[in-house]
């Protein structure tokens, strides 16, 4: 009981001391209140884009006036025939034309009344994503007129247009749609993730490496208190300041929902309460984790300086870990699960594309944060004596 | 009262001729050790009502001893006790009946000063009133009520040292532990240090048993009811200033201090040695 009100002392300081430290605090809630918002805008600024070029029908052609009957062909089906600009490779190349461009040979007319079939070009840039992502339409479109030509000419001889279409081939995409906007979504667990631990990493450091080098440790522990409780006051406070990102971070998708530009993309991310709490129950035992993980790799630094040069191995395996799922294209292996910063990303994918979590993959998350929790207390408890008087 | 017997301590640290080499050879094989003897045998009684001076060269040992005190490092071999409490089998308790200044006396900057000092009191167990209650006495005791709520941040070295002091005191502890209390500071900051343990020592503030180190001379004739000279790891001499200065019949305390605490070899050494010497 007496060790409780002690640890609670520790706790209420360093929370106090965390939140004074105004500068480092705002930079680091800003950025993580305002980074759901502003990834979403900018997926949903992206995929709008998309959107409104293939909303405008255009079709940009060089020599348009050498092939009437496409001119014809576009204008029916409703496409706006524009010009291509003279330097239209260079504007490719350099992303300032988004379009891919139609290329007509000047004796189009000609060879197509010979039956020649005629090259026509379609140009673009596979670096620049834009121009790729028409080249798909631009091409369906000039197929659409191959098959009318070749319509035309098969019904002029009376012979049946089944005839060209022996086979009929149809998708089915069994991806529910939220599944498909995973696609664009995934690197938000990403985000959330990198916010808790940089959330995490200053005041971790402050109330280890920074003690030692302010001096301020070796006094500390002439108090009559016992080392482990002094440890888990210090990291319940560095835990709560993580936590306290993870909860703003993840509420920060509510209302960036609203902000949604594209209205494919609002109704494929489903991000609700429920998903928020969601995202919450994996993330909390991941910020405990963190702080104590930061903490035991700080202790032993004698500086603010080392200490962030030390957590840097922390940090770069938790940025790194997760990118083991993006890369597997959603194909996931049963041992992903007992992986810290791993697991997390995996479970919060899930619940992106709307699935259940079982017991089963919340407990095991929850076991290897819980471990890692109190070996990091527990190290830092044996460390804190000799860190304080060398 | 704090008694210490035969206190004794060595490290183990990395020999001067591994940490040179470095590179990959250091990396591969453990760095060679060389035990070092920080303190060898250490004894001396600091009574209630007295100022006691722990005198010594730089590396004597003083600060090691005063952590073991404070139960930082275990000893090797010794014994110490506060008020009859053992600190090696009951730390806690003897750290509650002592407030020790160590060496490292680093304030948290983003508090103000008066939350240091009742933070430390929270520790030590006191209700918040009471410790804060402390921390207003304590302010005026060091003349410092103007400073108690502001951060330290800004805090000159004499403002960080009364606050660091308060904050060792805060819980009134019937023993007073200080190492190098003067260093950094100014005269007038010594001096009011000086009035400050003189008061605690008298019978109105208290009858502290009083334990500081230092390795200036002055302090120790100004302040020090006994002196216990520490060279080399052990208690050398030990006895009032006059006390000492009839053992080595001088009349000078430095020279005595020489003589005790360096060897006619070191002290030889010392005057070849000397930069001054050659130009004299």
């Amino acid at each position: 009981m007496n060790n409780l009100r002690t640890a609670l002392t520790v706790y209420r300081k360093e929370i106090v001391d965390a939140l004074r430290d105004r500068r480092t605090l705002l930079t680091v809630l800003i950025s993580s209140v305002l980074m759901g918002p502003v990834v979403l805008v900018a997926i949903s600024a992206l995929v709008a884009s998309f959107e409104s070029r293939a909303e405008l029908r255009e079709v940009y052609v060089a020599g348009i006036e050498h092939a009437p009957s496409l001119k014809n062909f576009f204008e029916r089906q409703t496409y706006t025939v524009k010009t291509a600009p003279a330097d239209f490779e260079a504007q490719l190349r350099g992303a300032k034309l988004a379009d891919p461009v139609v290329v007509i040979p000047e004796d189009f007319e000609a060879m197509l009344a010979r039956g020649d079939a005629p090259v026509v070009e379609i140009v673009l840039d596979s670096a620049n994503q834009r121009s790729q992502a028409g080249a798909g339409r631009i091409g369906r479109l000039l197929s659409g007129f191959g098959r009318e030509r070749a319509a035309l000419t098969l019904a002029l001889r009376g012979v049946s247009v089944d005839l060209l279409e022996p086979l009929q081939v149809e998708d089915r995409d069994l991806a529910s749609t939220q599944t498909r906007a995973t696609q664009i979504t995934g690197m938000l667990p990403y985000f959330v993730m990198m916010a808790v631990l940089y959330g995490a990493l200053n005041a971790a450091l402050d109330t280890t490496a920074g003690e030692r080098e302010r001096g301020s440790l070796e006094p500390l522990l002439m108090n009559p208190l016992e080392r482990w409780v002094l440890v888990l006051g210090k990291w319940g406070a560095v835990a709560s300041v993580g936590m306290l990102i993870a909860v703003l971070s993840s509420l920060s998708f509510l209302p960036g929902q609203w902000v949604l530009r594209s209205d494919t993309l609002a109704a494929m991310f489903q991000y609700g309460l429920r998903e928020a709490s969601m995202f919450l129950v994996v993330l909390l035992p991941f910020a405990a984790a963190v702080s104590a993980l930061l903490m035991a790799v700080a202790i032993r630094c004698k500086s603010f300086k080392e200490a962030q040069a030390s957590a840097t191995v922390v940090m770069l395996a938790a940025s790194l870990l997760p990118l083991i799922n993006v890369f597997s294209l959603g194909s996931e292996s049963p041992w992903y699960l007992w992986v810290p910063a791993l697991s997390q990303n995996v479970l919060m994918t899930h619940v992106l594309k709307g699935e259940a979590l079982s017991a089963a993959q919340i407990g095991a998350s929850l076991g290897v944060c819980v471990a890692l929790t109190i070996a990091g207390v527990w190290f830092v408890a044996r460390a804190l004596r000799s860190a304080a008087v060398r | 009262m704090i008694a210490i017997e035969h206190l004794a301590k060595r490290f183990s640290v990395p020999s001067v001729a591994a940490k040179g080499s470095g590179g990959l050879a250091s990396l591969r094989r453990r760095a060679a050790l060389r035990t070092v003897h920080a303190v060898r045998d250490v004894s001396f009684d600091a009574l209630d009502g007295r100022i006691t001076g722990l005198l010594g060269p730089n590396g004597a040992g003083k600060t090691t001893t005063l952590r073991m005190l404070a139960g930082l490092i275990t000893p090797d071999a010794g014994r110490m006790s506060v008020d009859g409490i053992d600190v090696v089998a009951q730390p806690g308790a003897a750290l509650a009946r002592m407030g020790v200044l160590s060496d490292a006396r680093g304030l948290y900057p983003r508090l103000t000063a008066r939350e240091n000092i009742v933070y430390y009191g929270r520790l030590q167990g006191m209700p918040a009133d009471a410790a804060n209650a402390r921390a207003e006495e304590l302010a005026r005791m060091f003349e410092m009520s103007a400073l108690l709520d502001r951060r330290t941040d800004g805090f000159s070295q004499g403002e960080r040292m009364k606050t660091a002091l308060a904050r060792a005191l805060v819980h009134d502890p019937a023993n007073i532990v200080l190492d190098e209390p003067t260093n950094g500071l100014d005269v007038l900051a010594t001096r009011a240090l000086r009035d400050s343990l003189r008061w605690l020592r008298s019978p109105e503030g208290g009858s502290k048993c009083i334990v500081f180190s230092t390795h200036i001379m002055q302090e120790v004739e100004r302040l020090c009811d006994g002196v216990v000279v520490v060279s080399h790891g052990r208690t050398v001499a030990s006895g009032t200033v006059g006390e000492l200065l009839a053992q080595t019949g001088e009349t000078d305390f430095e020279e005595a201090f020489v003589r005790l605490a360096f060897s006619a070899d070191e002290r030889a050494h010392h005057e070849v040695a000397g930069p001054f010497e050659g130009t004299a």
